[in-house]
């Protein structure tokens, strides 16, 4: 049997707690979540870099203010995230600004972070989450042109097995991102 | 009536036609069924919107670092943890934190960095078209090289599949024994297109998809396996499928060697008779 995960659960849980090797954990988890939004964001690397760092430094010296009861651990990153990129992309626009003014060229409207980018790396996010074979099962799903029947006899899994996967798999995306995305 | 069954929705939600004709009529006009069926609809969108979901990027290294400078987290922590986002499960992070230093620091290379070296193979430019699950439905994302960027097509030509096959293990990694995969080969009028899932643990290191000859040395890589453990992959043009008509999954240490691990995971044969002449009948790119 493979190694399942830590459940989200039990990361936000050491978090919230404050223990000494939670952020290690908090990062191994979400790092890639976070990074992706950035990256995905602002394009450069070293800015989604400096972002990643900051958003996790914040987390850490805020974490008193996270409620577990009031929403997850990736929903509260995914929000401090947001913040992050918005403050690189003003200061990115001031610093156009002068550039652009200097040079006597028209200023630019800032680029938002957008919401469907966020949502489409949460979504990505809880699909790696997925235990592997319910994961092949909904990017085939998602991704290749096979039906479900299709999908079964591909994978020699059972059609039960297949159908089990979609339906839970589906609910499972659906309740994170009204959980942890913006537009649901 | 009772409402439509759940499964029925959720394959409707991915655009099957699944159900009998009473089931279209109730969701229609029963509203939780049909609210049920746009919110699984709204994923479904979301996934399929501009191509494959699995794209999620690992930080390099130093920005953990940075962090843990930045808090005063244990040092120690930071490679565990760097690996941990890099690929191994959150549990395997766990198991592996009280013991760091040793193994962990076996792996100071992100997948990507150790790939930079793996430029040349087999004396054969390599086809860097590593890409999510994708090229099989409109919209490709895909990432060249890792940094170049993301270039998005508008529409996929049309392919036709060619042929689907099962990978296995082989008896002679019995460590492999639970791991499974799927290699879809589909073509268009100018190549052909290898996609492959695979079903496997996480490791340390990373899955990499080859095309073995005949003779059992040759062979052509075809690059690496995303975090999801999928990809897809273009035939070099040219290609004697006749002849590299295997399809293999290794696993690679990050060692930045550009050779085959010798650890392959799962195997599966093309049926010859379908693949006809070489990797696509369009001109070289």
């Amino acid at each position: 049997m493979w190694v399942d995960q830590v459940s989200d659960g039990d990361v936000s849980g050491a978090f919230s707690q404050g223990r000494p090797d939670a952020l290690a954990l908090v990062y191994a988890r979400f790092g890639p979540l976070v990074y992706s939004i950035a990256t995905r964001s602002l394009g450069a690397r070293s800015d989604a870099e400096d972002v990643t760092q900051q958003v996790f430094v914040s987390a850490w010296r805020s974490r008193d203010s996270f409620d577990p009861a009031r929403g997850t651990l990736g929903g509260w990153l995914v929000t401090i995230t947001r913040n992050k990129v918005a403050d690189a992309l003003r200061e990115r626009q001031r610093e156009s600004r002068v550039l652009l003014q200097a040079a006597g060229a028209g200023v630019r409207a800032p680029v938002a972070p957008a919401d469907q980018v966020v949502d489409k790396i949460v979504l990505a996010d809880e699909l790696a989450q997925l235990p592997q074979s319910q994961r092949l099962v909904m990017v085939l799903a998602f991704y290749s042109d096979l039906t479900h029947d299709q999908i079964a006899q591909a994978l020699g899994l059972p059609l039960g097995t297949v159908k089990s996967h979609i339906r839970r798999g589906l609910q499972r995306l659906r309740s994170r991102l009204e959980a942890d995305g913006v537009a649901y | 009536m009772s409402h439509t069954d759940p499964v029925i929705l959720a394959l409707r939600a991915l655009g099957e036609a699944a159900g009998a004709a009473t089931d279209a009529g109730h969701a229609a006009t029963c509203v939780h069924c049909r609210t049920e069926l746009a919110r699984l609809a709204e994923v479904v969108e979301l996934a399929r919107r501009d191509g494959p979901g699995e794209f999620l990027e690992t930080p390099p290294p130093q920005v953990w670092g940075q962090i843990a400078a930045a808090v005063g987290a244990d040092p120690a922590a930071m490679i565990s943890a760097g690996n941990g986002a890099a690929g191994a499960a959150g549990a395997e992070w766990a198991a592996t934190a009280g013991d760091s230093g040793g193994g962990a620091a076996a792996v100071p290379l992100a997948g990507r960095r150790a790939r930079a070296h793996r430029h040349v193979k087999q004396g054969r430019p390599r086809r860097r078209l590593a890409v999510a699950l994708a090229g099989l439905a409109a919209g490709l994302i895909i990432g060249v090289g890792g940094t170049a960027g993301v270039v998005q097509l508008a529409k996929a030509p049309a392919t036709r599949v060619v042929a689907q096959i099962q990978l296995s293990p082989l008896p002679e990694f019995p460590q492999w024994q639970g791991a499974a995969g799927t290699a879809v080969m589909r073509a268009t009028a100018s190549q052909q297109v290898i996609a492959v899932a695979l079903h496997a643990p996480r490791r340390p290191g990373f899955y990499e998809v080859w095309l073995l000859a005949r003779d059992g040395v040759s062979m052509i890589s075809l690059g690496e396996l995303n975090a999801g453990h999928t990809g897809t992959f273009i035939v070099p043009p040219g290609t004697d499928l006749r002849n590299y008509s295997r399809v293999d999954v290794s696993l690679q240490p990050f060692d930045g060697s550009t050779v085959h691990s010798k650890t392959s995971v799962v195997r599966g044969s093309l049926p010859v008779a379908a693949l006809g002449g070489g990797g696509g009948s369009g001109p070289a790119r």
